[in-house]
């Protein structure tokens, strides 16, 4: 019966944050918050499994105190119980920070057998949490999963990598991240809205998780964001065709397209 | 005051906007075109019970409350609002029986169309100006312990695939031509469907007339009392104009964010045409519209769930989106210019849907008669 | 070997780690610090040395697994400066699992890497390209760099040195198999570059001069609405638009086309976009980097036969 943890993050909908058009400045005032899309995946596919073959999923999310907002969407997408962090050093973590906390909340209420989280966020996309968090549990971490398959304690899994399917197989503990292919998340039913507000919950208070200060400093801050402007070249040859291919040629060829 | 939604209405709504993305995107434009009755949306609406929404928790519904039902029908609008027209009359013939019904006609009836398993409709208007009236009103008479309906109901919606209707005749003996209201089983004998209207626009949802010729029918499936069917209209209509205004605000800024879009890349003499004066005009009162419409949405909705009287606030929605309803497609058609008029864009699809939504369910009496009588 | 200061990289894609020399080199100009390359094999090693690294060290991996190196590499960096590793997937997981064990910073996917008031300075996207940012790191600083990011080096004047270093894998994964990609599909969302074709090619037959030069690039031939659903040239999943495919190509090649907004809508998020159109005023010329005018019966023949197979 194995035991999930999904890690998940509570984003902005980035497709309700506008680009200013004097300053490129974004705004994301308008912007809601939702379930990182991977990390919907890990959910889903945690979920599922214990659905099959019995077990439980629990949830946990370190993020600003709006992370509060989450619970109840989170719940009723499959979960058990969902345990928040909500702290404003979310603002500014970057993923060490974050990889340090979670795995700090770990060592409290784990140990579980496998610890789910989506590739990568919607946001920041740093893909950098699952095997941080392994390094820093010690656990072995397979990534970019698009197949998995759970028996007792050992996991076997199909990687989906740019060249390449990897098949692997681990015995848990271990930390595994999901792509997005490897399911369809569910879309919550009105009896599973209404059911999450009766499943448990529970906030861990940073301050209990034992961290220095230091360990809250993040160690690559984000100096500017600006909107991303797509601008094209319109480098127009007009020259006869052999001359204007030749140019068009050398030009691909400085673009590393042939 | 409080304008914020509970936690579990907002995620009702996001699980119904999800499922519209999901399930109905993919199917409008061809629904459109075929206007053949979606069985199969219907079945998975039901399978995240959806159609159960109104209904109480102690009936077998989820009992999510009338803010929650209006978040599902402007969610799944955006999608394709004939859907949710089919889902809005199963939902208020539901919501008649569980309201109005009888102890047995509430365990007959209201966990199956809860469930989705049985499919209800509402037979309301007939071909005289006002029913009871005219050649071919629906007459019931009593004849022992049965009554024997006979005449036609006009535009009945899910009509030909719903499983019980509820219908509203007059008394042979009634003066004043009250209405009194029935449930009536689809294969109850002498009950046949007209033929299927083609309609200009929520295409899916099937509307046809309603024949009665010496349907009989127990006494049991009386709802309510004798002559109290007016009332029971009365209210069953407010409430569902709620909803179809609903669905106007949702096609609505369904089209007014198609626009915008459109305009954003749209680009004449170098620059998008959104940052032209004249476009952004158009934009920003369609905008405008719907979004206080949407507050009265929310308002009128508000007090039905409280079981406050609501009736003056669904005619005020009622009143203003028949004014600006179709006004705010015909503006964003005007951003769109001739891509906008083509059947390549949804503008017509949804323009169209708009004059169903706002023509169709009225109060049973005028809006503009219910709103003066209430500042009177 | 700990205890070592400088600038690290490493990818297991040859080209990759060629490519990850050049900003190495940049920041080498900057920091006055040593480049050190690592490296899985003799051959990979060679041509590192052979193109700027001072030093190349030969991890002798036991199971060549790249993931499973972490613990390995945060040991030979020691007291590195920058890391830089190669953005392909393995790459990644292996950078974030060393910057845990380094308690680093770590910058995903940089675009551009520079060095002011001692620090790394990282330009990336955020938002799936909505908003570009820049991050900065103090030492030891780790970025993963996509491939192509920075052209490889020349080859340099004098070869670094080469040392084999033994080194652990995680026992813990044991990997089972591995199946190569089977690229004959023809999703044209997936594919790296288009050869889009619209109603400049006047007949059915001859959409023969996209499909050659397709195959050249190693491409996919897509189309406009109008020669799927209209012409019926070619299937409907080959069409590019607002209600059709939506595509990232590297390289969109758009012949014949006008570049109607309900197209270009399908295809703005390529990388590069070249037009190819006799109509001088075509708006696919705005939304283009690279366009010829021209006669395409006379353009793509030269073209095709230009392109190295």
């Amino acid at each position: 019966m194995p035991k999930f943890l999904v890690l998940y993050k509570w984003t902005l909908d980035e497709q309700d944050i506008k680009v200013k058009s004097d300053d490129l400045s974004l705004d994301a005032s308008r912007a809601k918050g939702k379930i990182s899309d991977f990390d919907r995946n890990a959910i889903e596919e945690a979920a599922a499994i214990v659905e099959k073959q019995g077990g439980s999923v629990e949830a946990l999310s370190y993020g600003t105190p709006t992370v509060k907002q989450s619970l109840k969407d989170v719940l009723s997408r499959g979960v058990d119980k969902a345990y928040w962090i909500g702290d404003a050093s979310a603002e500014t973590a970057d993923a060490a920070v974050t990889a340090k906390v979670l795995a700090a909340a770990i060592r409290k209420i784990g140990p579980y057998d496998f610890i789910l989280t989506g590739e990568g966020s919607s946001d920041q996309f740093n893909q950098q949490t699952a095997p941080r968090l392994a390094a820093l549990l010690g656990l072995p971490c397979l990534s970019f999963v698009h197949k998995l398959e759970v028996d007792g304690a050992k996991a076997s899994v199909a990687r989906k990598l740019a060249d390449c399917t990897e098949l692997a197989t681990v015995t848990g503990p271990a930390v595994i991240s999901v792509l997005s292919d490897i399911n369809k998340p569910r879309i919550p039913g009105l009896k599973q809205v209404l059911g999450a507000a009766k499943k448990p919950s529970e906030e861990i208070a940073l301050g209990s998780l034992g961290l220095a200060a230091e360990d809250l400093q993040p160690k690559a801050s984000r100096r500017s964001v600006k909107g991303f402007v797509m601008t094209r070249k319109n480098v127009i040859y007009k020259d006869a065709p052999a001359d204007a291919v030749a140019k068009l040629v050398s030009s691909l060829a400085g673009e590393g397209l042939i | 005051m409080n304008f914020e939604l509970t936690e579990e209405q907002q995620l009702i709504g996001q699980s119904a906007r999800e499922f519209g993305k999901e399930f109905l995107d993919p199917i409008a434009v061809d629904l459109d075109h075929s206007g053949k009755f979606p069985k199969e949306i219907i079945e998975q609406l039901a399978s995240y019970d959806f159609l159960g929404l109104l209904v109480p928790e102690s009936q077998g519904g989820a009992g999510a409350g009338f803010v929650a039902y209006i978040q599902v029908v402007e969610a799944l609008s955006r999608s394709c609002p004939a859907v949710a027209s089919i889902l809005n009359n199963h939902a208020m013939a539901t919501h008649a029986i569980a309201t109005w019904g009888s102890d047995a006609q509430k365990a007959e009836h209201v966990a199956a169309l809860a469930k989705g398993s049985r499919l209800g409709a509402v037979a309301v208007y007939e071909n005289g100006p006002t029913p009871g009236i005219g050649p071919d009103a629906l007459v019931a008479s009593r004849q022992g312990d049965k009554y024997v309906l006979n005449g036609t109901k006009a535009f009945v919606r899910n009509a030909g695939v719903a499983d019980v209707y509820v219908v509203f005749a007059t008394l042979d003996s009634s003066e004043k031509k009250e209405q009194t209201a029935f449930l009536v089983d689809a294969r109850a004998g002498g009950l046949t469907v007209g033929p299927l209207l083609d309609t200009m626009g929520l295409k899916g949802c099937p509307v046809a007339h309603l024949l009665f010729s010496n349907v009989s029918v127990p006494a049991s499936a009386l709802l309510g009392a004798e002559n109290g069917g007016s009332a029971i209209a009365r209210t069953l209509l407010a409430v569902s104009s709620v909803a179809e205004a609903a669905q106007t605000v949702a096609i609505g800024k369904a089209a007014v964010r198609h626009a915008a879009e459109y305009a954003q890349q749209r680009v004449q003499f170098g620059k998008p045409i959104a940052v032209l004066q004249a476009i952004q005009t158009l934009l920003a009162e369609v905008a405008t519209d719907s979004q206080l419409a949407w507050l009265g949405v929310l308002r009128a909705a508000q007090l039905i769930e409280n079981g406050e009287p609501f009736e003056a606030d669904a005619a005020m929605v009622k009143a203003f989106l028949a004014r600006f309803g179709s006004k705010m497609l015909i503006d964003c058609c005007q951003v769109e210019g001739g891509f906008g008029f083509s059947e390549f864009m949804p503008l017509p699809r949804l323009f169209r849907d708009i004059a169903g939504t706002t023509l169709l369910d009225a109060p049973a009496d005028y809006p503009d008669k219910i709103i003066a009588d209430s500042i009177a | 070997m700990t205890n070592m200061t400088g600038i690290f990289i490493f990818s297991e894609d040859r080209a990759l780690a060629k490519q990850l020399l050049t900003p190495a080199l940049e920041l080498k100009q900057a920091l006055g610090q040593p480049v050190t390359a690592l490296a899985l094999d003799g051959e990979a090693a060679a041509e590192l040395a052979g193109h700027g690294a001072d030093k190349v060290l030969v991890l002798q991996s036991a199971s060549g697994w790249v993931e499973g190196l972490g613990d390995a590499v945060a040991g030979l960096v020691g007291e590195a400066s920058v890391i830089l590793i190669g953005g392909t997937q393995r790459g990644k997981h292996l950078a974030a699992h060393v910057a845990a064990r380094l308690d680093a910073g770590l910058t995903t996917d940089a675009k551009s890497l520079k060095i002011e008031a001692g620090k790394l300075v990282a330009s990336r996207i955020l938002y799936a390209g909505l908003a570009v940012c820049e991050e900065e790191q103090s030492f030891p600083a780790v970025a993963t760099v996509p491939a192509r990011t920075f052209p490889a080096p020349a080859a340099a004047a004098a070869a670094g040195t080469v040392e084999s270093v033994p080194t652990a894998a995680d026992g813990r994964i044991a990997v089972t198999g591995v199946t190569p990609v089977d690229k004959s599909g023809v999703d044209i969302s997936s594919a790296n570059k288009l050869v889009s074709v619209g109603r400049g090619f006047r007949s059915k037959d001859d959409l023969h001069l996209a499909v050659e030069l397709a195959g050249k690039l190693k491409g996919e031939v897509s189309c406009t609405r109008g020669i799927a659903e209209d012409e019926h040239w070619l299937p409907i999943e080959r069409y590019i638009g607002i209600s059709g495919q939506i595509v990232k190509p590297d390289l969109y090649l758009a012949v014949g086309l006008s570049g109607q907004v309900q197209h270009m809508v399908g295809a703005r998020e390529s990388k590069i976009i070249v037009a190819i159109n006799s109509d001088e005023r075509a708006p696919i010329f705005e939304a283009a980097d690279y366009g010829i005018v021209g006669d395409l019966y006379a353009v793509l023949p030269l073209l095709t036969a230009a392109i190295n197979a």
